[in-house]
């Protein structure tokens, strides 16, 4: 299996495959931590005093950083290498999935007739996915979340799933599920009266911060949408192959046809910045709509800009330009405050909060963080990093 | 025509236009080739390294024994650890010059070159 598939979906590498895929999350990890430092170092001592000798002024922003930086082979180093072994990643485990395609397709629909749990799966041969997803491999991953390589076909929730476990280097928890499990585990202590009977996850991809949400809640009826059928009908396999109902749905979060007020929680995670702005703003009032009065609309995202210092925004930023993400920037760019206001959720009603990774710190230490929330990010927000936490951000109907 | 023969292949390449990043010709492509390079000496060494493991273990192998091992816990610690310095080592030359960003500069000039 790929290190952290470890459900009935799991596929089987051979150890060439496995030693490529171990390599890959090294190799990443070189890049993102040793790498990174390096290009920190580096502009710090040279870039930085270069730029202040010529402006007489420390750089403003991360475009101006970013402008600076570029120039330096370093950065070129660092750049070639991410984009390489972005794509590397997806190709370790490719000719895997390739291999094991028809009995994943097989498996998929055996599990989707289960009884192991009462879960769902709608997906609409209509449907057409919108350009922002259909026109570019999102992230470098060949085929994207949405191409169909036959009728019923799951292939490509398996290459995201077996591409983000060697991608995330152990950050996103021995099941990939760290975000959903830190955020809900949060949301419960910090609201422990909260008790949301509907939950919606708008672009679930293949569920897998989904099912933390039916765990926590487990009375709770959790639905959970995405553009891409191949991500929902994997997506629905990997539940029921936890043993946990979720009703999965190809469909669009900008509009939805589930009913007004019909949801108490909305979340998201990773979504938004591969939204174009129009769909984001859109998004956001169809949460509003969604939302019973006193529901909760929370999505977990990469800070906002406004958050962040000169260097840390042209970091993050860095994939909106060259990792094909292209709504990454313009996201972070906005301010989820004045996105909500806009969408109907009133000013006094937005939260934010930075939350330590459950599977790094432990129950306790997302407990205790209930109490010590500063509204600030530092460089462990978002990255991967020893000691990441997870951003989020929402608003009370 | 067969379901097999009609069975399209997965698309292993990413659509769209690439940075060049670097300004010589072909640099670009040299780093994927190196990555790539150094990807595949990964696997040699890992396959050595079960190799090792095995004869260690039973003083004989066979190419099935080799095929069916599986590293345990702490071999696979240890391997993913030295994973992290054969990378190093591959692209110390990064590391060197972040590491001269600290060094005294206090060195004699070469002579002028001719």
């Amino acid at each position: 299996m790929t290190k952290y598939v470890h459900h009935e979906m799991k596929v089987a590498p051979t150890p060439e495959e496995a030693a490529r895929q171990t390599f890959m999350s090294s190799m990443r990890m070189y890049v993102l931590l040793d790498m990174a430092n390096g290009m920190r170092t580096v502009y710090d001592t040279e870039v930085a005093p270069k730029f202040e000798r010529k402006n007489k002024r420390a750089p403003r922003d991360g475009t101006e950083v970013h402008r600076a930086l570029k120039k330096d082979t370093f950065f070129k180093f660092y750049s070639s290498m991410r984009c390489n072994a972005q794509e590397m990643v997806f190709r370790s485990i490719l000719p895997t999935v390739e291999r094991s395609q028809d009995a994943l397709n097989k498996k998929a629909k055996v599990l989707s007739r289960s009884k192991k749990a009462a879960g769902t799966i709608e997906t609409d041969p209509s449907f057409v996915v919108p350009r922002s997803v259909a026109a570019i491999d999102v992230h470098r991953m060949p085929g994207n979340y949405d191409t169909e390589y036959g009728p019923d076909d799951v292939t490509q929730g398996a290459v995201y799933d077996n591409g983000i476990s060697v991608f995330s280097m152990g950050f996103f928890g021995d099941n990939l599920d760290d975000i959903g499990s830190s955020i809900s585990l949060f949301i419960k202590n910090k609201y422990p009266k909260f008790a949301p009977k509907r939950i919606l996850d708008m672009g679930c991809t293949i569920g897998h911060n989904t099912v933390p949400w039916a765990k926590i809640y487990p009375k709770s009826e959790v639905h959970a949408v995405d553009v891409s059928a191949p991500a929902v009908r994997y997506g629905h396999a990997r539940a029921q192959s936890d043993g946990v109902a979720v009703h999965f749905h190809q469909q669009n979060a900008e509009h939805t046809n589930f009913e007004d007020g019909s949801f108490d929680l909305i979340f998201s995670s990773m979504f938004l910045h591969e939204v174009p702005k129009k769909g984001i703003k859109k998004i956001f009032k169809e949460a509003h709509r969604l939302l019973k009065p006193g529901g909760l609309m929370l999505h977990m995202e990469l800070p906002p800009n406004k958050m962040l210092g000169a260097y840390d925004s042209f970091y993050l930023d860095w994939d909106s330009y060259y990792n094909k993400e292209p709504f990454y920037k313009p996201f972070r760019d906005l301010d989820p405050e004045v996105v909500s206001e806009n969408a109907g959720f009133a000013k006094n009603k937005f939260v934010q909060f930075i939350i330590p990774s459950v599977g790094q710190y432990g129950e306790k230490a997302v407990k205790d963080s209930v109490k010590k929330q500063t509204g600030k990010a530092d460089d462990q927000t978002g990255r991967f990093a020893a000691g990441i936490h997870w951003y989020c951000f929402g608003a009370w109907k | 025509m067969t379901a097999a023969a009609e069975k399209k292949p997965l698309r292993y390449s990413v659509r769209g236009k690439n940075t060049q990043f670097f300004s010589g010709e072909g640099v670009d492509e040299l780093v994927s080739i190196t990555m790539a390079l150094a990807q595949e000496l990964w696997v040699v060494k890992e396959r050595l390294a079960a190799f090792e493991a095995v004869a260690t273990k039973k003083k004989v192998f066979t190419a099935k024994e080799i095929e069916g091992f599986k590293f345990t816990p702490a071999q696979r610690a240890k391997l993913d650890a030295e994973s992290q310095a054969f990378i190093d080592r591959v692209f110390f030359v990064l590391r060197e010059r972040v590491e001269g960003l600290a060094a005294d500069p206090d060195e004699p000039p070469a002579p002028k070159e001719p």
